[in-house]
């Protein structure tokens, strides 16, 4: 064991610094600037509906939240009553549906339909674009640069975090303080987002393109579905969360609650 | 620079003196554009560009500097190509607007429901037809058009808003209020909505509902107070509907008490003398709404001659 008290004192090369640690946090930085550029590239916008029954079976299922969040600040009863039931037998018989004739059958498999096979592509291509540079610089790192100590933290840590800051370095009696080459990796990785926020702005990572595609159709961007999810489920789902609802409004009394607080006194 | 931009963005163009105001400065803007665009690569600083000249175009086609206006849609197409959905919009806004005659309007018609039958979910160019056929004089058809877009795109509120308005006109009076009230669910705290489904319902108190409407009115101008507790228009409102309510004596029937509508009419009475007074002062900067300004005084004027 660490003798407690005494400090550890490791002789280190000071070309550890320009070799070791320079590197990995220059290409660290660098992949995350051409990471976010990669995925603006390779961002495909989600797809409009084609058809209007399409946008409708989409929109359906936001109306009846809509319904239910904001029902209490703007309906009577009897007003909400008339749209619970409308929406409640819509989604029961599934007349929002794109075509309800296929209502009850099992969902296209997403491999074989088109549309949800670009979407998938799309999840996949963001993934990749995560693994792919953190597989090739791992492995870089691992041939290059394992086992090296290369910096001392300033402060005394419990030694929880020892296989958090010692990975690749196998020494049992080292103090945590020490920090392994691999280790300054993934400290990188985690801690780099505000780099990146102050170099490519505060909300990088193809928010540019969202920002850009502004002047697209704002209605159509929304999609609450999911590929391969079975709306007709979703809409049994939400059927349900209407019928037990109960009803108030906040416009019962609003009367009284503003002469109460915005009213003078003498009135 | 000729322009400080901040101004141009105070402008937003929605009433028609500050349009005339922000299209009388079209030629400074898009001349200084095509030097200062050089040195502004910043994502947020070129999306509020387009969006000043979408504005800008707005704007020049309100005051007829249709020449201005081109240019501006020449620049927004040149960026987002013109098969862009809103491009499309605005250019039929543009065609529409420069249109000689009544047989052009129709060619713009006709223009759309070609480009609706390629791409049927084209929102900006759904909305624009609509337009178009109220401003053709066809407003059933106008009303079947939007009713087509809202059963597919049912949360859209202003295209709720419209549908109200074009009902309104016909003398629907309940089917308005029905497509107010959609758009409310959508936006709940927009205290002009509220408003405006009171003024609904206040000119729709007239049959034998008349107490429930009016009750129900004056609940909305309440609201419209709650969420913005210096909105002319609500306190107007609220005036007229609890003056009605006490006048007609609904307040046996309803489930308000007389002395609150009493209350209420003196607490907006009082509100609404206040804004006046204030909003008076600096008459520049409420230039827009002067109108409004000038009806509230005269029912203050009313209200204070029954009193004498």
């Amino acid at each position: 064991m660490a003798i407690q008290g005494a400090e550890q004192t490791i002789l280190r090369d000071p070309a550890l610094f320009y070799w070791i640690l320079f590197p990995i946090s220059v290409v660290m930085i660098l992949t995350g600037i051409l990471r976010h550029y990669a995925t603006v590239l390779m961002n495909t916008t989600p797809k409009s509906p084609s058809t209007l029954a399409e946008s409708r079976e989409r929109l359906a299922l936001l109306r009846g939240v809509n319904l239910r969040n904001n029902a209490c600040s703007v309906l009577g009863r009897e007003s909400f009553e008339m749209r619970k039931n409308y929406m409640v037998t819509g989604f029961r018989n599934g007349a929002f549906l794109k075509d309800p004739n296929n209502r009850g059958q099992p969902p296209a498999n997403p491999m074989t339909d088109p549309a949800g096979m670009e979407a998938m592509m799309g999840m996949l291509k963001g993934n990749m674009m995560m693994m792919i540079p953190q597989t090739l610089i791992m492995s870089w790192i691992n041939a290059f640069f394992s086992g090296f100590v290369i910096l001392k933290l300033p402060f005394p840590l419990t030694i929880r975090f020892k296989s958090m800051l010692q990975s690749g370095v196998m020494t049992r009696d080292l103090d945590v303080q020490w920090v392994s080459s691999l280790s300054w990796y993934f400290l990188n990785l985690m801690g780099l987002q505000s780099v990146f926020g102050f170099i490519l702005g505060s909300d990088n990572a193809a928010s540019q393109m969202a920002q850009q595609m502004g002047m697209a159709n704002p209605a159509a961007m929304v999609n609450p579905l999911q590929p391969g999810q079975d709306p007709d489920k979703l809409y049994l789902n939400e059927a349900e969360n209407l019928e037990v609802m109960e009803h108030f409004c906040i416009l019962d009394g609003v009367e009284e609650r503003i002469l109460q607080n915005f009213a003078p006194a003498g009135i | 620079m000729a322009v400080p931009v901040a101004d141009i963005r105070e402008i937003s163009g929605s009433d028609l003196i500050s349009a005339l105001h922000l299209a009388q400065q079209a030629p400074a803007i898009l001349g200084q554009e095509s030097r200062s665009r050089v040195n502004s690569s910043n994502s947020s600083e070129t999306a509020d560009y387009y969006a000043r000249l979408e504005q800008l175009l707005l704007a020049c086609l309100r005051t007829g500097d249709d020449q201005s206006a081109h240019t501006c849609l020449n620049r927004l197409s040149l960026r987002f190509g013109p098969s862009n959905e809103r491009i499309m919009g605005l250019r039929g806004l543009y065609e529409e607007a420069t249109a000689k005659d009544q047989s052009a309007l129709e060619k713009c018609l006709q223009e759309y429901d070609n480009t609706l039958s390629q791409s049927p979910v084209n929102v900006p160019i759904l909305k624009r037809r609509v337009a178009l056929l109220r401003s053709l004089n066809r407003p059933s058809d106008a009303i079947s058009g939007l009713i087509q877009l809202l059963d597919a795109i049912p949360t859209d509120a202003e295209a709720w808003c419209e549908l109200a308005d074009l009902y309104q006109s016909q003398g629907l009076g309940s089917q308005a209020i029905f497509s107010l009230e959609e758009a409310l669910l959508i936006a709940p705290n927009s205290w002009n909505i509220h408003s405006r489904l009171g003024e609904l319902l206040y000119i729709c108190a007239s049959d034998g509902e008349a107490s429930q409407l009016l009750g129900r009115s004056v609940q909305h101008f309440s609201r419209s107070i709650e969420l913005c507790d210096d909105y002319l228009r609500g306190f107007y409102g609220l005036t007229l509907a609890s003056a009605r309510m006490l006048d007609n004596d609904y307040a046996v029937s309803g489930q308000l008490p007389r002395k609150t509508l009493e209350r209420l009419k003196a607490f907006a009475l009082v509100k609404l003398g206040e804004i006046v007074e204030s909003r008076s002062m600096d008459d520049q900067h409420w230039a827009s709404s002067r109108s409004e300004l000038i009806a509230a005084k005269e029912l203050l004027n009313r209200q204070s001659n029954i009193q004498a």
